[in-house]
Parts: C-alpha cells; sequence; structure tokens
C-alpha cells in the first residue's frame, strides 16, 4: 500500500473506485473502523464510504490501494453490511471533535485528528492530535497555506493513553478501552477528570469501572458529583460501589442524601453489619469526629504476647486500612491503652501487650469538632486518634488524613495526594 | 430545592440589561416614541424560547453550547460560526467599556475633574483592572451579590416612568398595535433591540452556567421557572427605560422646534430620562447604574467567550486552572479586556456608534446561532423526549426569518440608500 505515514482527516473525503479498466467511482470515504481498540497501534480493519446507495463498507483486505493518484483502490465494491457499533470503534463518528481523556497527561482532551501509520504494509492508528496542528489541517490549511502546517508543533497522544468517553453512539468496545486505561490513573486524578465531565459522562464511565477502582474515585469526589452520579447508575451498582469505599466516605456520602435514598442504597448493602455500621456514622454531624471517624480499626487484647498478637495481626490487616496504632480494649471494647507498630515490632516476642502499651490515653469525644480533632491531633504528633464515648468505649478513630482534608479549603484538598492508601472498609477488626 | 438551581436565569437577566441594552432601549424611546413598544412582545416571547431551549439543552446533555456545536458540526462549521462571534463578543466587550467612558465625565464633573478625556481614560483603565481582578480574585458570591443589589437601580427607570406621568392610553395602544415603519433608523433600531435582548453570547453563557450548576432533569421544572422569569425582568425594565425615555425626552422633543430639542450625541444625554425623579442627580443616578451594568457585564462576558472558545477547541479552561495550564484561555481572556477597553480610550472614538452597531451586530448574527440551536436541541439522539415542542419550533424559526428579513431589508438600505429614506 502507498500510504505513507500520515493523518485521517487526509484520507476522508478521498474518491474510492474499483480496481479495473477507467477506475469506476463507488463513493467518497466518510469513515474508517478498528476491530480491537484495546490494541497498542490497532490495525485500521475497514473503511465506510458514502455511496449513491447509501453508506457501504470494506473490509481492509478488499482494499488494494489507499492513495493511488489520491484515490482509494477496491477490489471488489463495497457492501451493505454496517457493523453494530458495538462491534468496532468507527474513527471519525466516535472520536474525531469528541473528548478523551489523556490518560498520560491526566486531562480532558478534544481529538482534532488522528494519526496512522503504514507498518509493512497494514494501516494502524498511532495517535490522536490534540493541538492547533491538527486543527488548521481540518480547516484545510494544507492547501491554503502550505508552509503553515510544517511550523505549527504538533501535540500527540499516544493511542495507548487515548481513553474516549463522549456518549454519542454508545459503544461497548470503547467502554472497555476507556476501563483499562482510566484505571491506571491515580484515584484522585479520575475523580478530576470525572468531576469535568457531564453528569451522563460521569456515570457512563463510574458504570464501566470496576467496584473498587470506582469506590477509590468516588472518595475524591465532591458531594455534588456523587450524588448525580448515583442517580444515574440505579441503587444496585450504586450500593456496590458504596460497599467498597472507606467507611468514613461512605457515611459522608450517605448523609448527603434524602432518607428515603439513604435507606434504599443501605437495603441494598450485602453486608449487613457493615450497613447498620454506616447508619450508625451517618447520624454524626460531618464536620465533628464522629463524621470523620472510620470503624476500620484494629483492636487487640491486652493479655496476649506480642508473637500472638503480631500472628493475628498479619492474618487481620489486609482487610484493615490502618494498623499503625492498635487499640487495646477489654471485652466492652473500653479503651485501655494503645500500641504502635513500631513498639510492638521492636517488643520480645515473649512480652504481654498491657505491660508494652501506653495508658496515658489521648482521645476525643464524638461530637469533638473538626479543628479541635486536627489539633490534637498535631500537638501529640499522631496518625489516628480514638473516638470515645461517654463510658470510655472506642466508636472509631479519625486519621490524620481525614483530619487534614476536614480543614483545609476544599480546593487545596483536591490536589493534595492521600498520605495513606485505601482500600479496607471492613469495619473494626478484632483479635479476640 | 429550588434555591439550589435558581440563578442562571436572573443573572442572565442582569447581564442582558447592560450598557448596549440600557442605551439601545433609551435610544429607541428617544427617538422614536412608544412606536416600538410593541416588539418588546414577540421579542419577550422570543427571549424565553431562546433562554429555555439553552437551559434544556444545558440540563440533557449536561455540556455547553460550544460543546455541542464542534461535536455535531465539526471543525469548520465551528471555527467559522464561532469566529463570528468572537468579533461579536469583542464589539459586545468594547460596548461595555465605552459605557464607561461616556459616564467618566459625570463622575469627574462630580468632583470637580474638568478633563473629559482624563477621566475617560482613568475611569476605563481602573474598571478593566478591577473587572480582571474580581474575575480572578474575589469570591464570586459576594460580588454576584453587590451586582444584584446595584441593579435595583433599574428600578429607578420604573418609578421615573410613573412619575412622569406618560400618556399611558397610548402606551398600551402602542404595546398592542405593531406599527412598522420602512425608514432606514426604524429597521435598524428593530435588528439592534432584538440582537440586544437575545443577544447570541447569553445563549453559550446561559447553558454554561446550568451545566456547571448541575441541574438534572428531575429539578428542570425549577430551572426553568428562574429562565422564564429572567427573560421577563429583563423585558419588563426594557419597557420602563423606552417609556421613560420616551416620556421626556422624545415628548419634549416634539413639541420644540429643531433647535431647542435635547440631541441624543452622547450616551449622558438620555439621563434626562431620570430627571423626574433624580432631579440635578439623573446624570449621577445614571451613570452609577451604567457603571454597574457595564462592570457586571464586562466581568462575565470576556469570561464566557474565552470559555466557550477553549471548549469548543479542547483548551484547558476555566479561573481555576493556572496560568501556565490554561495560556489559550487567558491569553483569550485578557486580549479581550485590552481590545475593548483599548478602543474606548482612542481619543474621539464614537462610543455611541460602538454600542449601537455591536447591537446591530448580535441581532444580525442571532439567526446563525438560533438555526444551530434548533438542529441541535430537535435531534432526537441527543435530546431523547426532551426535543422542541411544536410551539416553540414555530417561534424560534419565526425568529430567524423575521430577523434575516430585517438584516435583508437593512443591508439592502445599506447598498441602495433610496430604500425606504
Amino acid at each position: 500500500m502507498a500510504f505513507r505515514d500520515g493523518y485521517l482527516s487526509e484520507l476522508i473525503g478521498r474518491q474510492a473506485v474499483l480496481d479495473g479498466p477507467g477506475d469506476v467511482a463507488v463513493g467518497k470515504v466518510v469513515d474508517v473502523y478498528v476491530g480491537k481498540p484495546d490494541d497498542t497501534f490497532p490495525r485500521i480493519d475497514g473503511i465506510v464510504m458514502s455511496t449513491r446507495g447509501g453508506q457501504m463498507q470494506s473490509p481492509i483486505h478488499d482494499v488494494i490501494d489507499v492513495d493511488r493518484a489520491g484515490t482509494i483502490v477496491l477490489r471488489i465494491p463495497p457492501t451493505e453490511r454496517p457493523l453494530p457499533d458495538d462491534r468496532a470503534l468507527f474513527l471519525v463518528k466516535d472520536l474525531f471533535d469528541k473528548q478523551i481523556v489523556d490518560v498520560d497527561g491526566r486531562k480532558l482532551v478534544r481529538i482534532n485528528d488522528i494519526e496512522i501509520a503504514n507498518t509493512g504494509g497494514t494501516l494502524r492508528v498511532v495517535a490522536a492530535e490534540i493541538g492547533v496542528a491538527g486543527l488548521l489541517r481540518r480547516l484545510g490549511a494544507r492547501r491554503l497555506a502550505p508552509g503553515l502546517l510544517d511550523r505549527v508543533p504538533r501535540t500527540l497522544i499516544a493511542w495507548d493513553n487515548v481513553a474516549p468517553i463522549s456518549d454519542l453512539n454508545p459503544s461497548q468496545v470503547r467502554l472497555s478501552v476507556s476501563e483499562s486505561r482510566l484505571s491506571r490513573l491515580h484515584p484522585s486524578e479520575l475523580a478530576e477528570i470525572i468531576g469535568d465531565l457531564s453528569a451522563k459522562d460521569a456515570a457512563r464511565i463510574v458504570g464501566s469501572l470496576d467496584d473498587e477502582t470506582a469506590a477509590d474515585a468516588f472518595e475524591h469526589l465532591e458531594a455534588d458529583v456523587q450524588q448525580s452520579i448515583i442517580a444515574d447508575l440505579g441503587e444496585e451498582r450504586a450500593a456496590d460501589i458504596i460497599e467498597e469505599m472507606d467507611a468514613d466516605d461512605a457515611a459522608d456520602l450517605l448523609g448527603e442524601l434524602d432518607e428515603v435514598q439513604r435507606a434504599a442504597l443501605l437495603a441494598k448493602i450485602e453486608d449487613r453489619a457493615y450497613a447498620d455500621e454506616l447508619e450508625d456514622l451517618v447520624e454524626y454531624e460531618p464536620d465533628s469526629a464522629g463524621g470523620l471517624m472510620t470503624t476500620d480499626y484494629v483492636w487487640i487484647y491486652p493479655h496476649r504476647t506480642t508473637a500472638a498478637t503480631i500472628a493475628k495481626i498479619r492474618e487481620l490487616a489486609p482487610e484493615s486500612e490502618f494498623i499503625y496504632y492498635l487499640y487495646v480494649t477489654d471485652d466492652r471494647r473500653k479503651l485501655l491503652g494503645t500500641i504502635s507498630l513500631r513498639t510492638l515490632l521492636l517488643a520480645l516476642p515473649t512480652a504481654f501487650i498491657h505491660k508494652l502499651m501506653d495508658s496515658d490515653l489521648v482521645s476525643v469525644a464524638a461530637d469533638t469538632s473538626a479543628e479541635d480533632v486536627a489539633s490534637t491531633i498535631a500537638r501529640y504528633d499522631l496518625l489516628a486518634v480514638p473516638v470515645l464515648d461517654d463510658d470510655g468505649r472506642m466508636l472509631g478513630i479519625v486519621t490524620v488524613d481525614d483530619a487534614i482534608d476536614a480543614i483545609i479549603p476544599e480546593k487545596i484538598a483536591h490536589s493534595l495526594p492521600r498520605f495513606v492508601r485505601h482500600h479496607g472498609r471492613r469495619p473494626s477488626t478484632g483479635s479476640g | 430545592m429550588f434555591l439550589s438551581v435558581v440563578g442562571p436565569g436572573i443573572i442572565t437577566a442582569n447581564a442582558d440589561n447592560d450598557v448596549g441594552g440600557v442605551l439601545t432601549y433609551s435610544q429607541a424611546g428617544a427617538q422614536f416614541g412608544y412606536s416600538l413598544l410593541w416588539l418588546l412582545i414577540p421579542v419577550t416571547l422570543a427571549l424565553v424560547v431562546t433562554q429555555e431551549m439553552c437551559a434544556r439543552m444545558g440540563v440533557v446533555t449536561g455540556k455547553g453550547l460550544a460543546d455541542l456545536i464542534r461535536e455535531n458540526f465539526g471543525v469548520k462549521v465551528t471555527f467559522w460560526v464561532l469566529l463570528l462571534f468572537v468579533i461579536c463578543d469583542l464589539g459586545n466587550t468594547a460596548t461595555e467599556f465605552a459605557g464607561i467612558a461616556s459616564v467618566a465625565p459625570i463622575f469627574g464633573g462630580f468632583i470637580g475633574i474638568a478633563n473629559a478625556g482624563l477621566c475617560k481614560t482613568v475611569l476605563v483603565v481602573a474598571c478593566a483592572i478591577l473587572v480582571f481582578f474580581v474575575v480572578t480574585r474575589a469570591n464570586r458570591d459576594v460580588v454576584e451579590r453587590i451586582f444584584f443589589v446595584l441593579c435595583t437601580v433599574y428600578l429607578s427607570y420604573v418609578v421615573s416612568a410613573v412619575i412622569v406621568h406618560p400618556d399611558w392610553k397610548d402606551v398600551g395602544h402602542q404595546m398592542l398595535f405593531p406599527h412598522f415603519a420602512s425608514s432606514k433608523a426604524y429597521v435598524l433600531m428593530i435588528i439592534a433591540i432584538i440582537g440586544t435582548t437575545i443577544s447570541p453570547w447569553m445563549q453559550f453563557y446561559i447553558q454554561a452556567a446550568i451545566v456547571e450548576k448541575g441541574v438534572r432533569e428531575s429539578q428542570y421544572g425549577a430551572s426553568r421557572v428562574d429562565v422564564i422569569s429572567g427573560a421577563l425582568v429583563t423585558d419588563i425594565i426594557a419597557f420602563f427605560i423606552v417609556v421613560s425615555c420616551a416620556a421626556t425626552i422624545y415628548v419634549h422633543n416634539v413639541a420644540l422646534p429643531a433647535g431647542h430639542q435635547i440631541q441624543v450625541n452622547d450616551v449622558s444625554d438620555v439621563a434626562v430620562a431620570l430627571q423626574p425623579l433624580a432631579g440635578r442627580f439623573a446624570a449621577l443616578l445614571f451613570a452609577i447604574g451604567l457603571l454597574n451594568a457595564a462592570l457586571f457585564t464586562a466581568s462575565i462576558l470576556p469570561l464566557s467567550t474565552a470559555y466557550y472558545v477553549c471548549e469548543a477547541f479542547g483548551f484547558e479552561r476555566g479561573i481555576d486552572r493556572r496560568l501556565g495550564d490554561a495560556k489559550v484561555f487567558y491569553a483569550l481572556y485578557l486580549s479581550f479586556i485590552v481590545i475593548g477597553a483599548g478602543v474606548v480610550i482612542v481619543p474621539n472614538a464614537p462610543l455611541l456608534g460602538i454600542i449601537f452597531y455591536s447591537q446591530v451586530l448580535n441581532g444580525v448574527l442571532l439567526p446563525v446561532v438560533l438555526v444551530l440551536m434548533l438542529l441541535l436541541i430537535n435531534n432526537k439522539r441527543l435530546m431523547g423526549t426532551w426535543t422542541n415542542g411544536v410551539a416553540f419550533n414555530v417561534i424560534a424559526w419565526t425568529t430567524v426569518v423575521i430577523v434575516s428579513v430585517l438584516t435583508a431589508i437593512s443591508t439592502a438600505q445599506l447598498v441602495f440608500p433610496q430604500i425606504g429614506s
């Protein structure tokens, strides 16, 4: 095939002719499609032409040449056999002028053109052009001002970093590309992009992600965006995502909903104990210790040895979000003391917990304000502070990152990374 | 629930009564008396329909108008259409600064500075800097509230119109029985009134505002009330501006021989309409009102334009972006303010001309944006069950046809000056 590397916009609009005497004109190229957009550099599998008899397609093996005197030469006439939308990605219809996520640059951009390379006779999609050069080319700069295009720098995104999102012609193929590529983003980056999308695009993108990725991104979204996505996702899926979220973030989200909606979502959560836990958490004011706390902490018994305790933690910790402090309680969950993971590791295996633990308790009450929680954590250089009820029993803990999130202005909070990566969401993990 | 979606319509309504609006309505009253009042009824209808269409598109698609134009009509259409709107908006921005420049001598006179050129330059530059500061640094909610409070200055037109005892019977008659003159000035004035009331940039703005608010389909009822009441407020104020100018300037002039008439050569001449209320402070009251209108619109119009251009072409945008991340956006925004303010401080710049012909350009371009909007909103793939009903399509297409015909007439008059003169 005599096509050098070039751009899709140069192929579109070309005359398609039948091979043979006189080169009988068939129609004009209006689109091309790829069947496996997941590939790093997917092959172009066919072209779409507009002919007198409507839109026709030719698979690529029926195309002899795409650049013989500026025409595309076909072996046999094209057929009227439109591929269903969900089997192929149509580069013009699905991508030209549409928004995509630049996974490498972590932002929303618009596709102006698509770069195509000829690799040993196979045409492959290489990159998306998002810059001014692509705009100028589409506006006909090649004809109007031939020298200009070469001087404008090109802005290309390697195909592997392109995640399509636009909601016209929803296509299964396209969503699967987005899903695998978007999950490479950090949850906070993904959340930022989701926040910039229209409500429907946002819901579709979240809908395409697996529960855990969606939950991670959800924790970073603003309340109003969360709500609008939940409304679009439907209760079943929303409950699945909430179940994967950290308890404190999930409770914040539920607290923003009206009672009917909240009850409906809680009812759909499969882990009933967790649903009850969430229901309790929702009752607290969002900017109090109760609203900030998570019930996902590790509690241990005082009369165990360090060896036994470490063995137990090893068993439980993968489920748990925060294990740097262990909370020593009696069997009614009354807090007796705390012990850090460091102390535990450095101690003799036979030492007893109650000998090692720090019984000078620093704690807050459920109605302590976010500022006071943060200043307590700062004053004692803590990673987390326990929240106790009036009888000294543990309700949960507030971790330093949640305390900081609560007191710094929202805008700054968005650009901050989390100190601790959250995965688990289990309620308190006991060793008893 | 209502409060969470209210706002875009009311804000747009206030932005609509900008310098171009106030002065166009004033001139209409001063030059043609009550004889253009009838126009306000169809214009209000068309305004409600266009604004509602944009709001609905914003709610259903969650996308801006420029976004939809780009995704559905491709690069070429988007480029040429937006180029026209950018030029038009440059005119509109210059209009706002022209308003500021033209009231500068009134403020100057009040504090005892006689040099009009100096007042003009100082105030325009100060306002340009203020606008930039307000938009990039200040708390938007606070700023919006200040503008709202100052917008009550418009109520002085209502009071003024009542005090001066216009011939209400004549007003009513002129409202209900359209009167059409084919004179060049009359046709141009009709285009300008339509253009200033239903300016193309506001369609982009209101849709963007709705999208940003994140209004959902289930909340759309409240949003529609907001948009429609905003449109009504705009035109009720317009009505009183026309009446008070007609009852003071026009009525006054009719009774006098040519040499003694009040000439509307300068923007501040129409301040006479506020004399029944404010007496010798009329000029100052007018100046405060116009300055407020100018600042309000000058702080959202260049921003809105930079935003929709960047939206269409995929550049980073928004004032929450850093300068280095959104260069195109900030460059566009700044050049709008610099050019808009720069044009009017050129000595002897024809301020009234800039203002009036910008509004005419708005009118001329209105059919372009309306046709695109109609194609989009009737696209089932985009709008699902939210496409236009028959009545909306009829009103919108009629507006397109009427404005196009008027533009054709007015162009013909320009080429063949003997028509209608």
